[in-house]
């Protein structure tokens, strides 16, 4: 993931996590990533990879296969997926990337890394129940057309969310 | 045919208007009716990359709202969609269900797995039916070329849409333009993601992704391309007027959204009854191609 050039050093066994492998497919969503043999159709079919060959599918599955923890949880890189699944429709051992990366973004965030407008958006739902609530001029333009004016539960949803932490996650700056 | 709860999501409320106008005149034009309410919060979908707990919970909590209410969901966002579908699978595991169970208790909900979610299109499609559409058409529109594009999550993960569309093939909004008497175009970048789902965190990548869908567009000579999800109209809408500024281009593709290419088909007022005139890049050049005497 590193955009330097000239860093094409060997990669120190003694700076790998060995153990992150397991750590990542603990999870029950991630657990896919074991069946992954590192073929490339999730990158060849990513609309990401194509305009931005620094993100890679195949690249961040091997790294967390490998156990390079800390280059993997600290790229800004992992935030960078449209979400589009092409990478599990395609995928000839039914591995879900977009689930194990979701995992990893989920562990990036609880060390620090969690970019701001995710951050900013959970507050707000935190607030009112939505990431953009009505404000003056669309309840504005709601009412001259007759539309309802938008109401929503956000007090559930704040108790409901708080369960999880996700309101103690800190916005960070990936690498 | 059933009512169904209206899933309005956070941006097309407030920053689309246009879409809810339009979807709202073309239900209650072909009989499906809405029920609004007031319980339903964000689906969760940008959660997810946080905290894929709490992005199931909001899922969660939504269906429960449309389960306790005894109706299915109808949507209008792509992602809202998908984040729903998804949830709905991830709780057919029974152990997920007792866990988010657990915490939906601390609001007083419960989730039971009744409650099903349809984007518009699918209930245009499944519930209407390109047939009735057809039999409803009052305006020819058989004069306009439009490109379709899905948006991701209305096909993907194809396991949550029970074989609804084929996602490397897709056909229902084909189908549906094609009721509408407008002709839909094939061209090559149709399966190309608009990358609304990344641009909050990095402008570049998604503006090289539109920008090659639209270059493609150009070329084709098409009259609108009909989006079906908000988010990807303000990526091949609005951002295409923030490129084309960038550029100094002048040329625009002209962006529709479903509904409103319909509600034209069905007889509609293009501004009252459609909010074209709230779509950014002009449409005065299709409706004189298709005959409509308007001015937006």
């Amino acid at each position: 993931m590193n955009q330097n050039k000239k860093s094409k050093e060997p990669i120190q066994v003694s700076h790998l996590d060995i153990k992150f492998r397991s750590e990542v497919t603990s999870h029950k969503e991630a657990s896919t990533l074991n069946a992954c043999f590192s073929c490339g159709t999730c990158t060849a079919g990513c609309p990401i990879s194509e305009v931005f060959p620094e993100y890679s599918p195949k690249k961040l599955a091997k790294m967390v296969k490998l156990g390079m923890k800390h280059t993997v949880l600290s790229s800004r890189f992992i935030w960078y997926c449209t979400t589009c699944h092409n990478c599990e429709q395609h995928c000839p051992q039914n591995v879900k990337f977009f689930n194990i990366l979701n995992v990893l973004k989920n562990m990036a965030a609880k060390e620090g890394y969690a970019p701001s407008p995710w951050v900013e958006q959970t507050q707000q739902i935190m607030k009112t129940g939505l990431i953009f609530p009505q404000n003056e001029e669309s309840a504005e333009k709601r009412k001259a057309l007759s539309l309802p004016a938008l109401e929503s539960n956000g007090a559930q949803a704040k108790k409901l969310i708080a369960l999880t932490g996700i309101d103690k996650i800190k916005a960070g700056s990936p690498k | 045919m059933n009512p169904y709860a209206l899933f309005l999501g956070c941006t097309t409320p407030t920053q689309v208007i246009q879409y809810e106008l339009s979807s709202r005149w073309v239900c209650s034009q072909l009989g499906i009716e809405l029920v609004d309410t007031d319980d339903f919060v964000c689906c969760g979908i940008n959660q997810i990359n946080l905290s894929q707990e709490a992005g199931l919970l909001l899922a969660a909590m939504n269906l429960a709202h449309a389960e306790r209410k005894g109706l299915d969901i109808l949507t209008l966002c792509a992602a809202c969609t998908g984040a729903l579908a998804e949830a709905i699978e991830k709780l057919k595991d029974q152990e997920t269900r007792d866990q988010v169970n657990g915490k939906l208790k601390t609001i007083g909900l419960e989730y039971t797995g009744s409650a099903q979610v349809k984007h518009i299109s699918r209930v245009l499609y499944e519930d209407v039916g390109v047939d009735r559409i057809k039999s409803e058409v009052k305006r020819d529109l058989s004069r306009l070329q439009v490109a379709p594009h899905y948006g991701c999550h209305y096909l993907k993960p194809e396991s949550a849409f029970e074989g609804f569309d084929d996602p490397d093939n897709p056909k229902t909004l084909h189908q549906l333009i094609s009721a509408t008497g407008a002709i839909p175009v094939q061209y090559e970048t149709l399966s190309l993601c608009c990358g609304g789902k990344s641009f909050p965190i990095s402008k570049e990548p998604a503006w090289s992704l539109i920008q090659k869908k639209l270059d493609n567009l150009m070329h084709k000579k098409i009259d609108a391309l009909v989006v079906q999800c908000q988010t990807c109209y303000l990526m091949f809408a609005d951002q295409q007027k923030v490129l084309n500024e960038q550029l100094g281009e002048q040329d625009h593709v002209p962006v529709l959204l479903f509904p409103q290419l319909l509600g034209l088909a069905l007889g509609a007022n293009p501004n009252n009854d459609l909010g074209l005139d709230m779509n950014g890049i002009s449409l005065n050049l299709l409706l004189s191609k298709a005959g409509i005497k308007h001015t937006i």
